[in-house]
């Protein structure tokens, strides 16, 4: 019982919903990539990698430049390189997309460690501290809002970036001409091709900008939140995000609604020294909750009817 | 089978050097690609890949050791990873050969280290001809368990597999650390680690496990263990299962086509289950060996294991067959105990062997060999799937308009 009273009395804290939005913001970048390249008709199961790198390069960057702007860029470069990988091997080469995305985040996983190994010294394998980091923005006027200004208007500049991005791509998917092709194509790829939509072009636009994404995601762990790069740092917040996408049926608002459970249940496990559990049991409750809701809801709801099958020109 | 049907009255080199150049073509051109690939990225960053290609086969095959490294301790150290991968290589390739993609063999194989675990402290006291069976019968039953969630939810739900397995990863990982700090099987006193398991419950090591000087060393630094005996038998009853039973034909039945099976009167949701139940009774024989042969109870370098996600290089590797699965892991071990040697001698981070295996995967997934084959008509095709790429793509464009919203597949 006493778990209960200790959620409840966490809930009135304001410090709670602040930290849950910050994940779900996390989460929702690398959630907007997975939705954009399967909404093309790629599966995407690499936004962890991609994101590992591009934690690892905000770093790097960082390090050399000593300017967090530029850390970001070549954050997202990175990450964007990597799904260009993803692009070519499974568009070009038309491999089967899930094997290619577990070979990206185990590439990711040892690419990194080798390039710290590299560059920082094989002793360090543990921590590279960044020097800089991404600023909070306090929103002036809002954010002396009790309560509220804490949540919404005191936070990191990326959760702002995250939250302007879900609503430039809800309305680039659904509401313009260029997101009306991403989905034709995903859907069905040789009536766009006839109707003289390019595919190949859409298709690797699409996985790159969830490289992109993801890699702004790694941005924003590594020197928005962490502030160093730890191997395999991103400690699996590229499949919730994967999960987070296919709970929100592959639309970005669902996949933010996703995000903000998700980023409460991070938010908990954080707070977990004023709980009486177990810590390792609290982090079992997104992956359990994932796989219920997979089986209850999603039942109802299916990929983009041409998601995970390479486009061969002229067969049908 | 596709193999089967295969006109075999051309001119040429004997039937089974053709059948053998044909299956060992892609695997090896693969690698290959891998290792140029992987010595560009060293020499880019300012390494040296001969050099540390030279002490990666140095710890992983006891070649070319120039710098005195004992040959019998890689090659011991080597079969000691070759082990796991075999089991949980087969608990990726038969759900394969029916058409699923099981991404959990990691979790898996930590629920069958954890049962196994469990039975072996709470039975020490049964004499080894009966507790080491029941180990490893109990680390089969953990694995199917955990594997059989995923049948169940995808015959049922229809949820995808990739994610549920995903997700039981994560949910066994963290129940292994709740178990082990500051839970049930923590050792008392001890941090991040179980109690031992039982003498009686260990498997024996090839070698005498004592002081006696064996190859000029110690018999207690080589940790071979006599768990490659049931990995290898592991891997016969896979070849057995798949090829000589009628579970196994309904398993690639389904695995090239489900309405074809279907229509066969095969029960396409009870053959996935089942196929799931069995594949994770392997890799939890994985974890209970694992556990049984080295290292005799959890500890939290099970948090960081790889193994499960490197049986999916094996799998792919070995083209999802016996023989295939246990070479690829022999090479696969070969890479993970050549690593840390090649870090020691060449100063090359270990995990380059990471990046390696991801270029392995990458080559093999985009067959690149397709594109060279077209103009070396010679060369044979080996999809990644044999039967199930080819077939499974023909009759599903040929059916698929037709059949309609007849019935779904359980994609």
């Amino acid at each position: 019982m006493s778990f209960f009273t200790d959620i409840f009395r966490l809930m009135g804290t304001p410090d709670l919903w602040h930290a849950s939005l910050q994940y779900a913001a996390l989460l929702l970048l690398p959630a907007l990539g997975g939705v954009i390249s399967e909404r093309s008709g790629v599966v995407n199961i690499a936004m962890e990698g991609m994101m590992l790198t591009g934690a690892f390069f905000a770093v790097a960057v960082d390090l050399a430049a000593h300017n967090v702007w530029i850390a970001v860029l070549g954050a997202m470069l990175a990450g964007g390189l990597m799904a260009l990988i993803h692009a070519v091997v499974s568009i070009r080469y038309r491999a089967d997309q899930i094997v290619s995305g577990v070979a990206i985040n185990i590439f990711a996983a040892g690419i990194t460690v080798f390039l710290v190994n590299r560059i920082y010294g094989l002793s360090d394998v543990g921590q590279v501290p960044s020097s800089d980091a991404l600023p909070n923005w306090h929103v002036p006027i809002l954010g002396d809002i009790p309560f509220l200004g804490r949540v919404f208007f005191q936070q990191n500049i990326m959760v702002y970036v995250a939250l302007i991005l879900l609503v430039a791509i809800q309305i680039f998917l659904f509401r313009t001409r260029l997101g009306l092709r991403v989905r034709s194509v995903g859907e069905h790829p040789q009536a766009a091709d006839t109707a003289g939509i390019n595919v190949y072009t859409l298709r690797y636009g699409a996985v790159v900008t969830s490289g992109l994404l993801s890699g702004l995601a790694g941005a924003f762990l590594s020197i928005g939140i962490a502030n160093t790069f730890v191997p395999g740092m991103t400690d699996g917040r590229g499949y919730i995000a994967l999960a987070a996408m296919i709970f929100g049926k592959w639309t970005p608002i669902g996949a933010f609604v996703a995000t903000l459970i998700f980023g409460f249940g991070q938010a908990i496990y954080d707070a977990n020294s004023s709980i009486h559990v177990s810590q390792y049991l609290l982090s079992m409750t997104p992956y359990i909750l994932t796989l219920v809701v997979l089986t209850a809801v999603v039942r109802r709801s299916s990929p983009p009817a041409a998601d995970g099958i390479p486009y061969v020109p002229g067969a049908e | 089978m596709a193999a089967a049907v295969k006109p075999s009255a051309r001119k040429g080199p004997p039937r089974i050097l053709r059948r053998a150049g044909r299956a060992l073509g892609v695997p090896l051109l693969s690698v290959l690609i891998a290792f140029v690939a992987g010595a560009i990225i060293v020499a880019v960053t300012g390494g040296n890949p001969l050099q540390a290609y030279q002490a990666l086969i140095c710890g992983g095959f006891g070649l070319f050791c120039f710098g005195g490294e004992p040959s019998v301790l890689q090659l011991s150290n080597t079969l000691v990873f070759v082990t796991p991968l075999i089991m949980a290589g087969i608990a990726v390739a038969l759900p394969f050969r029916a058409g699923m993609f099981n991404i959990g063999a990691e979790g898996q194989l930590i629920m069958g280290a954890i049962l196994a675990t469990t039975v072996g402290i709470h039975w020490s006291g049964l004499p080894a001809v009966l507790l080491v069976p029941l180990v490893l019968l109990s680390g089969a039953l953990g694995g199917a368990l955990w594997g059989g969630i995923v049948g169940v939810l995808k015959a049922t739900t229809g949820a995808h597999e990739v994610v549920t397995t995903i997700m039981l990863n994560f949910i066994a990982q963290w129940f292994l650390r709740f178990l082990i700090i500051g839970g049930p099987l923590q050792l008392p006193g001890g941090s991040s680690k179980s109690s031992p398991i039982g003498g009686n419950a260990q498997l024996p090591t090839l070698l005498p496990h004592d002081n006696t000087i064996i190859f000029g060393l110690p018999g207690a630094v080589y940790r071979a263990h006599t768990g490659i005996f049931v990995a290898l038998i592991a891997a016969g009853v896979f070849a057995f299962l798949l090829w000589r039973t009628s579970l196994g034909y309904e398993i690639r039945a389904v695995g090239q086509s489900q309405r074809a099976a279907r229509y066969a009167g095969i029960s396409v949701r009870q053959t996935l289950i089942v196929t799931m139940l069995i594949a994770g009774a392997f890799a939890g024989l994985a974890g209970a060996v694992q556990i049984a042969g080295v290292d005799h109870n959890l500890t939290d370098q099970y948090f960081s294991d790889t193994t499960g996600f490197d049986a999916i290089a094996v799998a792919l590797l070995g083209l999802n067959s016996a023989v295939g699965i246990v070479l690829s892991a022999i090479l696969f071990g070969a890479l993970h105990a050549g690593g840390s040697v090649m870090q020691s001698d060449a100063g090359v981070s270990g995990n380059l062997v990471y990046v390696l295996q991801a270029l392995i995967l990458f080559s093999i997934a985009a067959n690149f060999l397709r594109t060279v084959k077209l103009r070396l008509p010679s060369v044979g095709r080996v999809p990644l799937t044999p039967e199930a790429d080819a077939a499974a793509a023909a009759v599903a464009q040929e059916t698929d308009t037709a059949l309609a919203g007849d019935d779904k597949d359980i994609a």
